[in-house]
């Protein structure tokens, strides 16, 4: 079979001179999308992330919720400011994140057991760090003294972490001078 | 009767089109940046200070003692009661099917806040093996009112008239954290 010149080929796809793309439909779409995007955008104050495999619990509670320094309890770990602290004893069933366990190795705890060593350093060190920055800071207080630090940390858990291993991290937040907690949840829908 | 008009329109003027594509290259480019920055997941958050040890000075200077309201959870039952026994323990038994009874627990808290308008303060003693889910559904209960709710009068000391209380007890205090009994 003989095949067909340039020319033909070219004449097959060419478009006709007075055809013109109907945008207006387009434009409705986009400026209803772009309404509600700037709508839902006011109400999303935080640059808070969660991670998979986590479950959040559902809360009543309407408070916003600022940024400050974030510890994720995953089934695998802690992490802190998005750096891995300490790892939970893993098994065959809490890989994966089925069936957790959220238990500390024993060379991880000191203090009676009650204190995490690795994120006792961690924290201390994201406190001097954010002292530093206070004190550089051109914000003073009425005597001309860097502000004090918060000491806030939001704490984002899954749903089945028990109360022994959240005071363990509390415990050692507490020890390394945090002083408030702030529990995340996901906001209940609005009826 | 009339002849219809003509539908006929002879007309010289050239025909305007918008040229919509600069609008749609703004849009699009506005779209993208909106989604890739905006939070679709709205957190919220349930804050709670780490308690302080109060010295034997400072509880001196007290002339009363405070209601210091406590809920600790047992295995089978959540109490209310206050260590300087400014009301009677209320014990409010597990549901049948297992599980705390927070309309119950809500309702004695509920009572407690009538008696008591100006506490907001709460310790909350839960136990080891309570879970982070359990923890944030008491303290929404122990926090918030209800819209069944009677409502609970509070005196603003600063401008003298009396407001309805916006939360119940607000201020949780893990009681336990630094020690002490689960």
């Amino acid at each position: 079979m003989a095949s067909r010149s340039i020319r033909q080929r070219r004449g097959r796809h060419k478009i006709h001179k007075d055809f013109e793309l109907q945008l207006t439909s387009m434009m409705d779409i986009l400026v209803i999308i772009l309404v509600f995007l700037l709508k839902s955008y006011s109400a999303s104050t935080n640059s808070f992330a969660t991670v998979r495999g986590i479950q959040l619990p559902i809360s009543k509670t309407t408070e916003m919720t600022p940024d400050s320094l974030l510890l994720i309890v995953t089934p695998e770990a802690i992490t802190f400011e998005n750096q891995r602290i300490v790892e939970f004893v893993q098994t065959a069933d809490s890989v994966g994140g089925t069936s957790p366990r959220y238990e500390f190795k024993a060379e991880d705890l000191d203090e009676n057991g009650m204190r995490i060593a690795k994120l006792y350093d961690a924290l201390n060190r994201a406190r001097d760090k954010a002292e530093l920055l206070r004190q550089k800071s051109p914000a003073r207080d009425a005597n001309g003294q860097p502000l004090p630090w918060d000491g806030i940390m939001a704490i984002q858990a899954d749903k089945r972490v028990r109360y022994d291993t959240l005071r363990k991290i509390m415990y050692t937040a507490g020890a390394a001078q945090f002083k408030i907690f702030r529990l995340l949840a996901m906001r209940q829908p609005q009826s | 009767m009339l002849k219809r008009p003509s539908t006929r329109r002879r007309s010289t003027a050239p025909e305007i089109q918008l040229n919509l594509v600069p609008m749609l290259d703004a849009l699009v480019t506005m779209i993208s940046f909106l989604m890739f920055t905006m939070a679709f997941l709205s957190f919220t958050m349930i804050e709670s200070p780490i308690p302080m040890v109060s010295s034997q000075e400072n509880e001196a200077k007290l002339k009363e003692p405070p209601l210091q309201l406590t809920l600790t959870i047992k295995d089978s039952e959540v109490t209310l009661w206050s260590p300087f026994d400014h009301i009677q323990p209320v014990s409010i038994p597990n549901k049948p099917e297992g599980g705390i009874d927070l309309l119950k627990m809500h309702e004695a808290l509920v009572g407690i806040k009538q008696k008591f308008p100006h506490e907001n303060q709460i310790a909350f003693v839960p136990k080891g093996g309570t879970t982070y889910d359990d923890i944030v559904q008491i303290l929404d209960s122990v926090r918030n009112f209800d819209k069944t709710d009677p409502p609970v009068a509070v005196l603003n000391e600063k401008t003298g008239v009396s407001e309805q209380a916006k939360q119940l007890f607000g201020d949780v205090i893990f009681a336990n954290l630094l020690g002490g009994e689960e």
